[in-house]
């Protein structure tokens, strides 16, 4: 069983939908988004970079099977969870940030103060936070905490919480578009396998090895 | 102790205790206090980790080739140059402390290491080349291990022989490890595939010859603070002007190599790398190049060796030019963004993806696809004391063991 | 000093034990409210503010609070499913954010200051009646005008605000006409309110003609719907902007502002030029047989006719209709109005008649009038007028008839203009032409706005002896109109709206409230929005996770549920419970209707089974308990319950129109005399504007350049307020999450060549300004915007502009035409937003 994810961008209207989804359940403070959603050559999200062209780029974690962030990371931390998705384990981590200068896709984020002091920020009634409020571990490891604490690293993990239960991670249930599909990859018969091969799936990134199990429908390209 | 000593040592112990102030209140308020951001995650702490490291390595690659390649007459400085390597990789190890976010868990280094990383081999050789210089300087300085130091020596028939023997069998050793620490150093980065600026081959013989050039210098300086520039030194000087000089031209050569090559071919990472680093930054790489130069060639002229000021102006512009060396590790590394790509229907641009900063950055959008990163108030600081700490261990030792020569052998 | 081996592992040891122990159970912690982790519930309600999305969302309780937000995604039809959108899943952000309303507030500085003080609920109701007491006795009860935005978000709270205006006698503003989004060619043409497919028959149109619509944004749960009818057909976008739908369609028609008559037309002459258009359905279901008379343009009447005035006479009809004539092979015959039986009439041709007083006229039928009125539209000149090419146009046209069924979107942002009506009726002829009408994937749609009332209300709406005065907005903000109150408005009470942002045209909102013309302003909301700001007494209301309502919307048929997951924050209450307590101090025989017996919850809880029992054909058997374990699908005539426009006036020859809830249908078919879908209009003033068909009408000839022919040269940017993908209209304008996605800071989008022009560099802040007013904004270089434009996203509350409001620049002009009628909401003027001209410049120095 090899976890993987297919990101339609014919489908993907740009909403950014997964990427407050992912926030809210991961109760990640402001400023901090372990998901994003561009419009690829523009300097700004849904304005076109050029007349006629247009389409959008949702970028998490890619979980490479090849990850250069579980390699550097000296006290072994970052690791590879059964399924194959890539995770943090929260008591290990000592923030010293390696992973994120290996990361090629940019998708960790530290949090260089007290998350509850970021919070603050939003100046909610009487100190709320959103967010999954449990704690989960996955194999005994701490990999998802309310408020994680300063200092250490984070970034999507598929959201074990909820994979962890036979549930799908928020960004998949919370996009509007049906743009996103989470499957066995190690099986040919599943949908995301037959949605790879027949269209023509790439991955971001495939020259610097990292191998990521996340990959990407295109758009269907208009007629002339 | 001479009362240059003592301010030396006041102050430095001043600012050090200042920088352990600064380092607590990181401590408390976590690393906001820095100006690091998610997109440019490394500054100054590791740039000045790259700095100690640099100049840690010559202090044993010196000592080594006295004992190795037999130069006796650098045989005065052999001392300091063994003591100022272990102040130099103790600053690079502490310099990396505050830029831990938990440091209490460093023990999980210890407990659950991951061999696969090149931090935890630098770690490893960082500890085993400060074990390394710390034995080699015992050796050095057993023989005059007497009086009231006599209960620090060892107990061994002939300290002087078992000094020069030990030295001799210890010189291969230390001179591997002096190189090693920066390849191993040079590899955390050149080895991340992700940092086109870093990933070379050609950074770890680049690093390895900057840490000659400035190891050396910084031998040089403080053996000329220490024993002044007479004509008993000439000779030293010299043959250390002489090493100083031609690792920067290696250095520089390096530098050009890999320019020349990327700069031909030309391609979009180039293009990218060559607009942020001769963009914003352009004055400091003018100076990177142009100082340790200028520094190295006028080190070459003995009569600014024979002069005090001129010397040490001359290592100064050397060790600066590194510094900065080692702070634009970082600028064309975080400022091209990794996630670059080729967006479709659009062949020939090049777009990245912002990252979101992580913290409030007031009146600048979240999502950065470039940074301005310059130093914090704090981040300084802490840099400054490890500094200090460094002198303040020098001249510690130097005042409380026989690091220098008497005058009359 | 000598250190023992054996020693310093202990030592280690021992400090290492310290330290792991230290790592494992120590927690800094700023957090006093320790997250209880108990469990906990999973509660669904469903988020409706008015985007027409009405999306289940299930929200988890932990500690009493939401902690997380996430699709139901439990509609019947698993292609319903998700549903949902990013401000539905940062809701929170707003029930828990700064600008919550806790207790109710009496204003103490002036208006718009914010200075308010706390009071109680009895202090603030009393004072409130107090004040509505005196207004009534010195001006009447039409003094008082009640807004509750638009009805269909909540059949139970809002129908507590119309019960109690209509047994108060107040006058009522429709939300419909209010916010523009009434298209009133749908009354002209359709003779309804508005009408649209649900979503899920997108898919089974082979074409889909979306004008001016940005459908992937705007109706954003929906628009996987849209791309799968791509999937399958052909979507083609016509729209002068590069929108997102643009990007995502197969073909993008640039076309030139507000020039969507004269294409639509086109592409009519062609579609009839070649024949290919559905004759048998032309001949019984559309007005195109009738006989016109060419003298005076007016329909001719069978009692004016020799041959059958004695017929019309005996022939019983309701007064809403008229008897019009037909040639049937030599024979003029009358159409009956109430049967849509075949009726084989000539849909061609030019006839003399023999009138009932002996002379003789001329008449052609609607269609022949409609051929010569589509003379001019040929190809070129189409295209000089819109700036397509010629080619593309017949190719679209011929494509789309011969590939049906058509359904045509025709968006809110393109009928916001003055000629909007105009360019609808144009547009319907695409359907009609094709018989794209009452069936499966075909038809014209709009979906501005949760205004359709689904069902039956009166039970609760309209009790016993209410009387409310309607008065059109605009007729409000002009200060006259038909109907308008003798001694004027003197009061405002309102829900679930922002006028003072939205609808504070020409700055006259606030010039009204702080010149003291208006002596009453009451507003119920759950933040502090600009109009709260303004208001003199502010009262909070509970959001849709912590009260029980029903909402229906007209993007699919679902009823359903909003529950409470959470009690009513501070001191909240619902809006039944607040406008029961001002009923019963206004009049305590008022209060019967309320169920002042049961407390907010249970009261709801009756209201809805009311609404159920009493609603009609499209509530039968539908209960609260189905309601409660999820969305429940409306009755219709169609099969499954489809939501198919003239379902049964196509398949079952139901004379048009269908009643549009709430209006008697005498207030509707008066607009459609014929019983069919009607192109020609015959009353005086259509005949006196030229537009008893479809034309192409200049822009700004009526509005800007006829009140200030300087605007040509001065202000020459077309001012388009958008929707913004990260708000609904004004909610989540201070939304924190979903302002860092927008850096915090109000957009205007400009054309690059007209930026650079003026100087203007990307991510500048701008001032953008014309006569009446100015607001600013950050200037974004947008290769899709056409020339000559500025569209800036409404819906940013006025702090956010440095308190000038966005909408101090429009202006609230009416069309005669839609005067001569009033049905609120129906037939109404209605916002025509983007009548209005512009120009932007760099405010820095």
């Amino acid at each position: 069983m090899k976890m993987g994810m297919v990101i339609d961008l014919e489908k993907c209207i740009g909403c950014r939908s997964c990427m407050v989804a992912c926030k809210q359940h991961n109760a990640q403070p402001p400023e901090t988004w372990w998901n994003r959603v561009f419009t690829p050559g523009s300097h700004r999200h849904l304005t076109p970079p050029a007349k006629g062209v247009e389409y959008f780029l949702p970028v998490h974690c890619q979980h490479c099977e090849n990850a250069p962030c579980e390699k550097v990371c000296p006290v072994g931390a970052t690791f590879h969870a059964k399924d194959g998705a890539v995770l943090i384990d929260f008591d290990r981590c000592i923030g010293c940030r390696y992973c994120m200068s290996a990361c090629p896709y940019g998708v960790r984020q530290f949090n260089w103060e007290e998350p509850a002091k970021a919070h603050n920020r939003s100046a909610y009634q009487e100190k709320y936070h959103y967010g999954y409020p449990e704690e989960h571990r996955h194999d005994g490891r701490l990999v998802y905490m309310p408020l994680r604490p300063k200092g250490i690293v984070e970034k999507c993990t598929f959201c074990a919480q909820y994979r962890d239960k036979g549930e799908l991670p928020a960004c998949v249930r919370g996009c509007p578009g049906k743009a996103r599909f989470v499957g066995d990859l190690d099986d040919p018969n599943s949908d995301v396998s037959k949605m790879i091969k027949a269209r023509d799936a790439f991955t971001l990134l495939p020259e610097k090895g990292t191998k990521p199990t996340v990959f990407y429908l295109p758009p269907k390209p208009k007629e002339v | 102790m001479s009362v240059t000593m003592k301010r030396t040592l006041w102050i430095s112990s001043a600012i050090f205790l200042i920088a352990l102030c600064f380092w607590f209140y990181q401590l408390w308020q976590g690393l906001i206090l820095t100006h690091m951001v998610n997109s440019y995650s490394w500054g100054l702490y590791i740039s000045g980790l790259a700095f100690f490291v640099g100049n840690a390595a010559g202090g044993l690659v010196l000592t080594s080739s006295i004992y190795l390649f037999g130069v006796k007459k650098l045989k005065p400085l052999a001392k300091l140059g063994a003591l100022t390597a272990f102040a130099n990789v103790t600053a690079a190890m502490l310099i990396v402390l505050p830029d831990i976010g938990k440091p209490l868990r460093l023990v999980y280094l210890a407990l659950h290491p991951n061999f696969m990383s090149p931090l935890v081999w630098d770690v490893i050789v960082l500890n085993l080349y400060a074990l390394a210089s710390a034995i080699y300087l015992y050796i050095l300085l057993l023989p005059e291990l007497t009086g009231k130091l006599s209960w620090l020596a060892i107990k061994v028939n002939n300290p002087h022989d078992f000094s020069e023997r030990w030295a001799k069998r210890i010189a291969p050793v230390a001179l591997l490890f002096a190189i090693g620490i920066h390849v191993v150093t040079a590899w955390i980065f050149s080895t991340q595939g992700a940092r086109d600026w870093w990933h070379s081959p050609a950074m770890a013989p680049d690093f390895v010859s900057v840490a000659i050039a400035v190891g050396t210098t910084v031998v040089l300086l403080a053996g000329a603070l220490a024993y002044g520039t007479g004509r008993q030194y000439e000779e030293a000087y010299r043959t250390l002007g002489l090493i100083i000089f031609m690792a920067t031209c290696i250095h520089l050569f390096l530098m050009m190599n890999d320019l020349v090559i990327h700069a031909w071919y030309g391609n979009a990472e180039t293009h990218r790398i060559m607009e942020i680093a001769w963009g914003d930054f352009a004055w400091a790489h003018i100076f990177e190049v142009a100082a340790p130069f200028i520094g190295a060639g006028l080190l070459m002229l003995p009569a600014v060796r024979r002069s005090l000021p001129l010397l040490a102006l001359s290592s100064g512009m050397l060790i600066a030019g590194v510094f900065v060396h080692r702070f634009l590790i970082m600028p064309a590394a975080y400022n091209n963004i990794p996630m670059t790509l080729t967006p479709l229907g659009l062949p020939n641009t090049h777009w990245s993806l912002p990252i979101a900063s992580g913290r409030f950055l007031p009146g600048m959008s979240t999502f950065l696809d470039q940074y301005s990163y310059t130093p914090s108030l704090v981040e300084g600081m802490i840099l400054l004391g490890i500094l200090a700490y460094a002198v303040f261990l020098v001249v510690l030792a130097i005042s409380k063991l026989p690091i220098l020569v008497k005058e009359n052998a | 000093m000598r250190l023992d081996r054996r020693e310093f592992l202990r030592g280690a040891a021992g400090a290492g034990c310290a330290v792991a122990f230290g790592l494992k159970f120590f927690h800094f912690s700023d957090d006093p409210i320790a997250y209880a982790a108990e469990v906990d519930q999973l509660v669904r309600s469903t988020c409706s503010p008015n985007c027409t999305g009405a999306c289940g969302f299930k929200a988890r309780v932990t500690g009493g609070r939401i902690s997380t937000l996430i699709q139901a995604a439990d509609y019947p039809e698993e292609s319903y499913n998700p549903r949902g959108c990013l401000r539905g899943l940062s809701m929170m952000d707003l029930i828990y954010g700064k600008d919550r309303l806790k207790y109710p507030l009496i204003r103490t500085g002036p208006r718009g200051s914010g200075k308010f003080r706390r009071a109680s609920w009895e202090e603030a109701l009393d004072y409130t009646a107090g004040k509505l007491k005196e207004i009534t006795d010195k001006y009447g009860p039409e003094a008082i005008a009640s807004t509750i935005q638009v009805p269909g978000t909540g059949y139970v709270q809002k129908g507590a605000l119309v019960a109690l205006t209509g047994l108060a006698g107040w006058t009522m503003h429709h939300g419909y006409d209010q916010n523009g989004d009434l298209p009133m060619f749908w009354p002209m043409t359709f003779g309804v309110q508005s009408e649209e497919l649900e979503s899920l028959e997108w898919i089974n149109a082979r074409t889909t003609l979306i004008f001016g619509s940005n459908v992937i944004q705007t109706r954003l749960p929906d628009a996987h719907h849209l791309m799968e009818a791509k999937r399958r057909g052909r979507v083609v976008v016509i729209d002068p902007d590069f929108c997102s739908t643009a990007a995502k369609a197969d073909e993008w028609l640039s076309i030139k502002a507000d020039t969507d008559a004269a294409l639509g037309l086109g592409m009519a002459k062609v579609i009839i030029d070649r024949g290919l258009y559905d004759a048998a359905f032309l001949q019984d279901f559309s007005d195109f047989p009738i006989l016109v008379r060419q003298d005076t343009g007016k329909r001719l009447l069978a009692g004016e006719v020799a041959t059958l005035a004695s017929e019309a006479k005996d022939r019983d009809i309701p007064e809403y209709r008229r008897l019009f004539v037909v040639r049937c092979g030599e024979d003029f015959r009358i159409l009956d109005p109430e049967k849509l039986d075949p009726t084989h009439a000539e849909l061609e041709g030019e006839y003399e008649v023999t009138l009932a007083d002996g002379n003789t006229i001329q008449v052609e039928t609607v269609f022949t009038a409609l051929r010569k009125n589509l003379a001019p539209y040929t190809l070129d000149q189409v295209a000089a007028i819109t700036g397509l090419d010629p080619v593309q146009i017949e190719r679209v046209a011929v494509d789309a008839a011969k590939n049906g069924p058509i359904h045509v979107i025709y968006g809110a942002s393109n009928y916001q203009w003055y000629n909007g009506d105009l360019k609808g009726r144009a547009l319907s002829l695409l359907p009609v032409l094709t018989g794209s009408i009452g069936k499966s994937g075909a038809g014209i749609s709009t979906y501005a706005g949760q205004y359709r009332i689904r069902f039956n209300v009166k039970s609760w709406w309209f009790p016993e002896g209410s009387k409310i005065n309607w008065v059109a907005y605009l007729h409000f903000l002009q200060g006259k109109g038909p109907n308008y109150p003798k001694n004027g408005i003197k009061a405002m009470v309102g829900g679930w709206g922002n006028p003072f942002d939205q609808h504070n045209m020409s700055n006259r909102l606030k010039e009204r409230a702080t010149s003291g013309e208006l002596e009453f302003i009451l507003t119920t909301d759950f933040q502090m929005s600009t109009s709260c700001m303004w208001s003199d007494v502010v009262l909070p209301a509970p959001s849709w996770y912590e009260k029980y309502d029903l909402t229906a919307t007209i993007l699919h048929p679902y009823l359903q549920l909003q529950q409470p997951a959470i009690n009513p924050l501070f001191e909240s209450k619902s809006e039944l419970w607040i406008f029961r307590e001002l009923a019963k101090r206004l009049n305590p025989a008022f209060e019967q209707h309320f169920f002042p017996q049961l407390d907010e919850k249970q009261a709801a809880l009756k209201v809805v089974e009311l609404l159920l029992a009493t609603g009609g054909a499209e509530t039968a058997g539908i209960t609260l308990e189905m309601l409660k374990k999820g969305p429940v699908r409306l009755h219709s005539p169609a099969p499954g319950d489809r939501q198919v426009p003239f379902y049964e006036q196509v398949q079952h020859r139901v004379p048009f129109p269908p009643p549009s809830y709430p209006a008697p249908i005498k207030a509707t078919a008066q607009f459609l005399r014929s019983g069919r879908i009607e192109f020609y209009k015959d009353e005086d003033l259509f005949l006196k504007e030229g537009e008893q068909l479809p034309v192409h009408k200049e822009t700004y000839a009526e509005t800007e350049y006829k009140v200030n022919p300087a605007a040509r040269e001065k202000y020459q940017l077309r001012y388009v307020t958008k929707n913004s993908l990260y708000r609904v209209h004004s909610t989540h304008s201070n939304n924190t999450i979903l302002l860092e996605l927008q850096d915090n800071k109000a957009k205007v989008f400009l054309n690059p060549q007209d930026a650079t022009s003026r100087g203007i560099n990307n991510g500048e802040l701008v001032q953008i300004y014309n006569d009446r007013g100015k607001t600013r904004a950050y200037a974004v270089l947008d290769p899709g915007c056409s020339a000559g434009t500025a569209i800036f996203e409404e819906g940013w509350w006025a702090r956010y502009l440095g308190e000038e409001s966005y909408n101090s620049l429009t202006y609230p002009w009416i069309k005669p035409l839609h005067e001569i009628y009033f049905v609120p909401g129906i037939w109404s003027p209605t916002t025509v937003w983007n009548e209005c001209l512009v120009d932007v410049r760099r405010m820095s120095a």
